[in-house]
């Protein structure tokens, strides 16, 4: 959710960022929204690159060649997922409708006192699912954010929910799985996206829409050492105000075997990949990862 | 080259085991070398796969709030002197 920003001229992300938030707290929903069309015709006008990565996504997700009308509704979607974050962080919960689908594992989970890996991605907002679970129902969950790399974010969004910003594993170092792998023994419920490479992490190869793409091997491989169950989730705006938030089990437990290791982890990763495809066609404008994500432009 | 202390060489002999570093001779790793990032080259689920090996083999845990890990990570010298310094086995 955040990294897009990171991604976009450091400049206008968080001019956007910070005129977004106000517009949130300021005016209220109903305004804000309407002030969301002029933000998104500024960033078609102005961001190639986000651009560049929409058309490129849309392609493949459309099925056909994505015109300005495409573009238009990929990045208002966006934006309307970050203009909503500002009321889930602010707790104005209410005034949404949020339908949850297979939400009793993630009970069932918590009953069992069990830690376990919930992978979520790109695709749609988190942050509704986050504000359910810890500030409504006060479940024991954790999330794994890139907090040096997100920093504009931290400081505009993060700050206005402090008890969300207490469950944060800040990425930082070699010991960070470690830190990990202790909450999960402790029953924690740790959140994670499973869709962007980090440079110098491991990866596997994958067919996502037909095409080859890179994907994380590392969560598997945590939840793997872990010996935990892997739930993955997904939330999905669906315009207005409604968001569908989706828990289904990737895998109760991930046994590799020394010598299968590879191509065991590389199989795993590609049913999490054919999930996330399957959401990213039922809500293609969800996919907030604006950039080459096949590399096919890398040359 | 610097050679490696019995001891760190059992250790390296456990991360090249441990981490399938097919293409590394244990001998080869030099003491001082950074393991993460530049140097070896490991990551995030490197370390965490590490310190299950090494609770396992030397009946102790790295914890994640022992402030001293940036340094006890930081080279097969740095980690062979933590370990020989709390191992239980």
């Amino acid at each position: 959710m955040s990294g897009d920003w990171a991604r976009l001229p450091e400049r206008g992300n968080l001019l956007a960022l910070r005129l977004i938030r106000w517009i949130a707290l300021q005016v209220g929903r109903p305004v804000g929204r309407a002030l969301l069309y002029p933000i998104t015709l500024y960033f078609l006008a102005t961001a190639a690159e986000a651009r560049r990565g929409s058309r490129l996504y849309l392609r493949r997700a459309l099925g056909r060649q994505p015109d300005w009308r495409d573009l238009f509704r990929h990045i208002h979607c966006f934006a309307a997922t970050i203009l909503d974050r500002v009321y889930f962080l602010t707790g104005g919960l209410d005034r949404f409708e949020i339908e949850i689908f297979g939400g009793q594992r993630i009970l069932d989970q918590v009953a069992s006192g069990q830690g376990c890996l919930l992978l979520g991605s790109h695709l749609g907002s988190f942050e509704a699912l986050r504000v359910i679970g810890v500030n409504l129902r006060h479940l024991p969950i954790r999330i794994l954010m890139n907090v040096e790399h997100n920093q504009a974010i931290t400081g505009l969004l993060e700050a206005l929910n402090p008890d969300l910003a207490g469950t944060v594993i800040p990425v930082s170092g070699p010991d960070t799985l470690l830190r990990v792998q202790e909450s999960m023994e402790q029953g924690f419920l740790v959140g994670a996206l499973g869709d962007r490479v980090v440079p110098g992490e491991k990866t596997v190869s994958c067919q996502f829409f037909g095409q080859e793409a890179a994907f994380p091997a590392g969560p598997l491989l945590l939840a793997a050492l872990a010996e935990c169950p892997v739930i993955l989730f997904f939330g999905l705006y669906r315009g207005g105000n409604r968001y569908d938030v989706h828990f289904e089990t990737l895998a109760e437990r991930i046994v590799l075997e020394p010598r299968r290791r590879q191509e065991q982890i590389a199989g795993w990763v590609q049913r999490y990949a054919d999930r996330l495809e399957h959401y990213a066609r039922l809500a293609p404008y969800n996919w907030f990862n604006f950039y080459d994500y096949w590399r096919e432009e890398a040359g | 080259m610097e050679a490696l202390s019995p001891f760190e060489l059992e250790i390296a002999r456990l991360l090249v085991e441990t981490l399938h570093l097919e293409d590394i001779q244990p001998e080869d790793i030099k003491p001082e070398e950074p393991l993460f990032g530049e140097g070896l080259g490991l990551d995030s689920i490197d370390a965490l796969e590490l310190a299950l090996a090494i609770s396992k083999t030397y009946g102790f845990q790295l914890r994640s709030d022992d402030n001293q890990n940036r340094r006890v990570f930081a080279s097969l010298r740095a980690l062979s002197q933590h370990i020989a310094q709390n191992r239980a086995i």
